[in-house]
């Protein structure tokens, strides 16, 4: 009942919401409070989630399980493990976040924003716990419908072309994997008889190697627009610059996510003949995808766009991670993901708060802020460090991770990947020089503000938990031990080469390290 | 012998008039002898022990559908054809069309010919067709058309309501009451 | 060989005496008195819809042409759903506009009667009588707005259209006979399958014919000329009617007649449906993305549609065969809930049926375009409406049957089609007001009622299917 509440909590407050009137946005302040309380009581479900779940366990836990509809084998079948658990709670993190950061910015028709968000946090949830392939896939779109109208109704200029972009890019991408998730029930049904959507089922399920490559592209085509892989990256900068503050945050944070998890729940595991055939090809795309974004970051005139870009070349390393199909690999990328979401959406935060106060997001215009906000200055610097992966932020222990499981497993993608963590480097700190040192060029940003309490509440939290992440990574990296470690054997049993798993049980902060030096003594 | 008679006046009725068909120039005579050949062809099925395909042919054919022709060529007001109109430059009137004209016509005299003369030894046929009682008798007709049928025959009285009531919704003048 | 229980007639006799009904109160009001006669309509539709129910499961017969089937059943519910709808949104039409409301509703009742029969026959020549009931009564109901010339231009084209096309339908059933004997459905059916080796052409002309008038009543392309411009100039609550009701029911007949009477010939005429199920999706979105007046929009959605269900009629198991039943009951709510939105934004001077009168409904009418909202998602096929639902059911059935290439472009087409059903929504949502403009039209009670109802069932529909799901499959087992 827990794991389902942490969808339903934000979906009732939602309906919830429908219910108050406010046509003369006399109420818009009650609906704030309203919606911010929501979203925190959903944090706490899912921070209870956590709390109970068993990290030695590699099974899925909270199972809930009740028919639904029958003639279809579709049940209604969520549950989480140790990949999923910390993509729920990061969504449960970061959702108040980004309600608070609207409130400066969000001025019409607050009651609809507020509803949009959270309908759009419990079909991410949803998306996170699905264990029946059309409930998740339900989401999936569901999840499109309130992105669709936040980018839409409170974004900027273009926003009508990019939510629109947004939407169909998405939806063509995953309606082919309708067509292969289909497939998989029939096949199910034609192998054994009974005609389901059980993902737990379906994953013993044997295919002929020839159908695998089929289903592997349909599934990983919906999952690489979103993630998103190059060449399938389009829609993003252009979605990511017309949408408003909260939604940049929440889409950078998670719905990006969704696409590397995908990967991770159902090409992978699902299909992992095809998965082993194709991961070079997909490691390919990724260095293309983390160099490519680095460099087009680096030319970048708006602060958002840039950003944008660098978002792809973050999750290029996701992708990485989840080729090596190692222990370390699948661990970084996983840890990535939640540090990405982080570093991200705090840079997207205070870039928000930058363009609130002046209206313009262009480097350009700003100059020398440091000495008019120092404070907003330091939690700056905090998230580009982040991002950039400087040993004691939580970036670096991701990258780390990937770029020792993608040795491992092909040097040269290590080698290209490495290039684009110097790159990151130059296009972050260059901007970060650009904007806030150096002499204030504009008048207007000499009377800025510096930060408010209501935006500390946002940024301290972010940067808080990016220092945790970097300093203590073990507390993130326990709970998901298990279950990729389970991944890994399932990717590696379909493998000619049998790679050990060294099943480690040292005290965890020595690991990382004396890994690297028994490997290198070993050889 | 007074079949045989009767047959080949009413054929030749029927020919006569539908060769003035083509050949009036007044539009209102062409349809008047379209209905008189028709009538001839009725009485070629009574002949042929068909009596209800005859009342049909007078009913719907000559009844129904030739009104309509009717309707349409008084609204179109066609005018008579002129046959001074037609000089030498009149495209049917070209060579090539004429020949090509002359060609099917031979054609069909051809085919007509050889069916005719092939069909000769079905002569006494329609003997052998069986007893014309069981196939275009009213009554049997009637007695199908109430047993078997009598579903589509109530239908089709619903039918033709909603063909009245759109008649009358289309067709009624502006400003008049229900 | 009459069979004397009338059971199986009782709910077209519901519908006829009520059309009778309002026919003579029609004849018998005052100049200026108001009379429900929409609530008379919709009292015979519920009498046939209880009627219906009663006899779920009985697979009753009259006279040996009317089987009141499971099959049968559903689709005569289905209908009486958009019956209701229709009379309901009709309500504040006719007052408004001024139409003739006797006859109006009679032949709304009338056209039900003729879907209804064309359901439930079991025999060509009565198929082909319904067909024309019901063809009729619409094709009067498209120029009913007699001041207009776009509806009597509709209305002549449909007519001539649909002249032509009977026509092509009544030579294949004299073939039909010609061959097997007889005009039953089981009878041809048994006929057939004892033929089914020789392949004679007078068969295969037959279904030739049959294929052309019924793929005429569907809208498939390359028989759809005449649906963008019926459409458009029908009365909006019409053109609702007409895209739900007929495709219906010709659906319904056509199903029975090619699944069950010339399965047999399956492998003749597959291919020929294949063909133009691939040419309705495709036209019917790629030309829908190019208009800018909702009503034909809307039109070219309804032709795509249909060949979704092709889709589900060329799957031919099973699950093919629910799914089209589903499909029906999901689409028809849904189109008339969107013709009913756009039925009530006009006023008598204007139909109000261009995008930019859409613009800013938002912040006029949000409950209006909420509920647009969602009528266009769930055509679009997301979830959690009954589209989706509808959509998934139809691509397994394919997916199921072998067909993944109907499935691949049956849900690109979806997803383009999502494109210009969302330019209806941006206009609503995203754009300002046209000062220009005249303020969208008060919708009233009666209409408002209708649309939330439309809406509570797609939303049912989307989220619960189980209990209807069971419906569509347990229709299939009785007939096939």
């Amino acid at each position: 009942m827990l794991l389902t509440l942490s969808w339903l909590v934000p979906l009732v407050g939602a309906l919830l919401l429908l219910l108050v009137g406010n046509a003369d946005g006399r109420r818009d302040g009650m609906i704030r409070w309203l919606a911010l309380g929501v979203s925190l009581i959903a944090f706490a479900v899912t921070l209870g989630v956590w709390a109970a779940f068993d990290p030695a366990s590699a099974e899925f836990q909270f199972v809930e399980r009740h028919s639904w509809i029958p003639q279809f084998g579709i049940d209604y079948f969520v549950g989480i493990d140790g990949i999923s658990l910390l993509l729920v709670v990061l969504t449960g993190f970061l959702t108040p976040i980004a309600l608070l950061s609207s409130w400066g910015s969000i001025e019409r028709k607050v009651k609809e924003f507020s509803i949009f968000i959270l309908a759009l946090e419990a079909a991410m949830v949803g998306v996170f716990i699905s264990l029946d392939l059309f409930l998740f896939y339900v989401f999936w779109d569901a999840m499109l419908i309130p992105m669709y109208f936040l980018i839409g109704i409170w974004g900027y200029d273009r926003r009508v072309y990019a939510a629109i972009k947004f939407m169909l890019y998405t939806m063509a991408g995953s309606v082919l994997m309708l067509v292969a998730i289909l497939g998989m029930a029939y096949l199910h049904s034609a192998a054994t008889g009974s005609y389901t959507f059980d993902l737990l089922k379906l994953y013993s399920l044997d295919i002929a190697p020839q159908t695998q490559m089929w289903f592997f592209l349909a599934f990983t085509l919906a999952f690489a627009i979103k993630v998103p892989l190059f060449p399938f990256h389009t829609w993003l900068p252009d979605a990511h610059v017309q949408a408003p503050t909260a939604g940049s945050v929440i889409l950078a944070g998670v719905l990006l996510k969704m696409g590397t998890y995908g990967l991770l729940r159902f090409s992978f595991p699902l299909f992992p003949e095809a998965a082993a055939y194709f991961a070079p090809w997909l490691a390919l795309l990724a260095v293309i995808g983390i160099i490519y974004g680095a460099l087009v970051a680096m030319v970048q005139p708006d602060m958002k766009k840039l950003v944008a870009y660098s978002s792809v070349s973050h999750l290029g390393f996701v992708v990485l991670g989840i080729c090596a199909m190692n222990t370390q690999g699948m661990q970084g990328a996983v840890y990535q993901m939640l540090a990405h979401g982080v570093s991200t959406g705090g840079l997207f935060l205070m870039v928000g708060m930058l363009s609130d106060r002046r209206h313009t997001r262009l480097i350009a215009e700003f100059g020398g802020l440091k000495t008019v906000m120092p404070q907003f200055t330091a939690a700056f610097l905090i998230m580009t460090l982040a991002s950039i992966g400087l040993p004691g932020l939580n970036g670096f222990v991701g990258e780390f991770l990937i770029m020792l499981g993608a040795f491992r497993w092909a040097p040269a993608f290590a080698v290209a990947a490495g290039l684009g963590v110097i790159l990151s480097a130059v296009y972050m700190l260059w901007m970060f020089q650009r904007v806030f040192y150096g002499p204030v060029t504009h008048e207007a940003n000499e009377t800025l503000t510096d930060l408010q309490p209501r935006e500390w509440a946002g940024v301290l939290p972010l940067c808080a938990m990016a220092l945790v992440m970097g300093v203590f990574p073990t507390i993130f990296l326990k709970p998901m031990e298990a279950s990729v470690d389970a991944l890994v054997l399932r990717m590696q049993a379909t493998q000619t080469v049998q790679v050990e798993i060294p099943v480690d049980r040292r005290p965890d902060d020595e690991r990382r390290l004396t890994t690297v030096t028994e490997r290198v003594a070993r050889r | 012998m007074p079949e045989t008679l009767i047959f080949y006046a009413l054929s030749g009725f029927a020919i006569g008039a539908s060769a003035m068909v083509i050949g009036q120039r007044n539009p209102m005579y062409s349809v008047m002898m379209l209905i008189a050949s028709f009538g001839a062809l009725a009485g070629l099925y009574v002949q042929l022990d068909a009596p209800f395909v005859a009342v049909a042919q007078i009913i719907i054919y000559a009844g129904a559908i030739m009104v309509l022709f009717l309707f349409v060529v008084m609204l179109l007001n066609a005018p008579k054809e002129d046959g001074s109109e037609w000089d030498r430059s009149h495209p049917l009137r070209q060579p090539a069309v004429v020949r090509l004209g002359g060609l099917l016509a031979s054609l069909l005299v051809v085919q007509l010919g050889w069916a005719l003369l092939s069909a000769r030894g079905l002569g006494g046929g329609v003997a052998a067709f069986g007893d014309a009682e069981t196939v275009s008798s009213v009554r049997v007709l009637g007695r199908v058309l109430f047993s078997e049928y009598v579903f589509a025959f109530e239908a089709t009285s619903i039918l033709i309501l909603v063909a009245m009531v759109g008649a009358v919704v289309l067709a009624r003048r502006e400003g008049e009451g229900s | 060989m009459m069979d004397t229980p009338f059971n199986a007639v009782v709910p077209m006799l519901c519908v006829v005496f009520a059309a009778l009904a309002v026919m003579m109160a029609e004849a018998f009001r005052g100049r200026d008195e108001q009379m429900a006669l929409g609530g008379l309509g919709i009292v015979g539709l519920v009498g046939a819809a209880v009627s219906s129910m009663l006899l779920w499961n009985r697979n009753a017969s009259s006279f040996g042409v009317i089987v009141a089937d499971n099959f049968g059943l559903f689709v005569t519910m289905t209908l009486v759903i958009v019956g209701v709808l229709t009379i309901m949104f009709s309500s504040v039409v006719v007052r408004r506009d001024g139409l003739p409301a006797g006859e109006y509703y009679a032949l709304v009742l009338f056209a039900v009667v003729g879907m209804i029969m064309m359901a439930t026959a079991n025999d060509l020549l009565v198929i082909f009588i319904a067909l024309e009931i019901l063809s009729l009564a619409v094709y009067v109901l498209t120029g009913i707005r007699r001041d207009d010339p776009r509806a009597t231009e509709a209305a002549f084209k449909y007519f001539l259209l649909g002249a032509f096309s009977s026509a092509f339908f009544l030579y294949g059933i004299a073939f039909t006979y010609g061959v097997s004997g007889s005009t039953r459905l089981d009878r041809i059916g048994a006929f057939l399958a004892a033929q089914s080796m020789s392949d004679s052409p007078l068969i295969l002309v037959a279904i030739g014919m049959l294929l052309v008038g019924f793929a005429f009543k569907i809208s498939a392309v390359p028989f759809h000329m005449w649906t963008p411009d019926a459409y458009e100039g029908a009365p909006a609550v019409v053109t609702g009617f007409m895209s739900t009701g007929v495709k219906a029911a010709a659906f319904a007949a056509f199903t029975r007649v090619f699944l069950s009477a010339f399965e047999p010939f399956s492998v003749d005429w597959a291919p020929m449906i294949w063909i133009l199920a691939v040419a309705t999706m495709i036209l019917g979105t790629v030309v829908g993305v190019a208009q800018t007046n909702v009503k034909r929009m809307l039109a070219y959605s309804s032709i795509a549609h249909g060949g979704y269900l092709l889709v589900g009629l060329i799957a031919a198991n099973d699950v093919g065969k629910a799914a089209i039943l589903f499909y029906l009951l999901a689409y028809a709510v849904t189109n008339v809930a969107a013709f009913g939105v756009i039925a009530l934004l006009g006023t008598r001077d204007a139909a109000n049926d261009e995008l930019r009168d859409f613009s800013g409904l938002w912040h006029g009418r949000p409950a209006l375009a909420a509920l647009m909202t969602v009528c266009l998602l769930s055509l679009g096929g997301l979830p959690p409406t009954a589209g989706f639902i509808g959509k998934w059911y139809i691509f397994s059935a394919a997916v199921s049957a072998g067909y993944y290439g109907l499935a691949i472009i049956g849900v690109l087409t979806s997803v383009v089609s999502v494109f210009f059903y969302l330019r209806v929504v941006v206009m609503m949502y995203m754009e300002e007001r046209d000062p220009g403009l005249a303020a969208p039209a008060h919708v009233g009670g009666v209409g408002m009622v209708a649309l939330v109802a439309s809406i509570v069932v797609i939303f049912y529909l989307g989220v619960l299917p189980t209990r209807v799901l069971d419906l569509a499959a347990e229709s299939i087992s009785t007939i096939f």
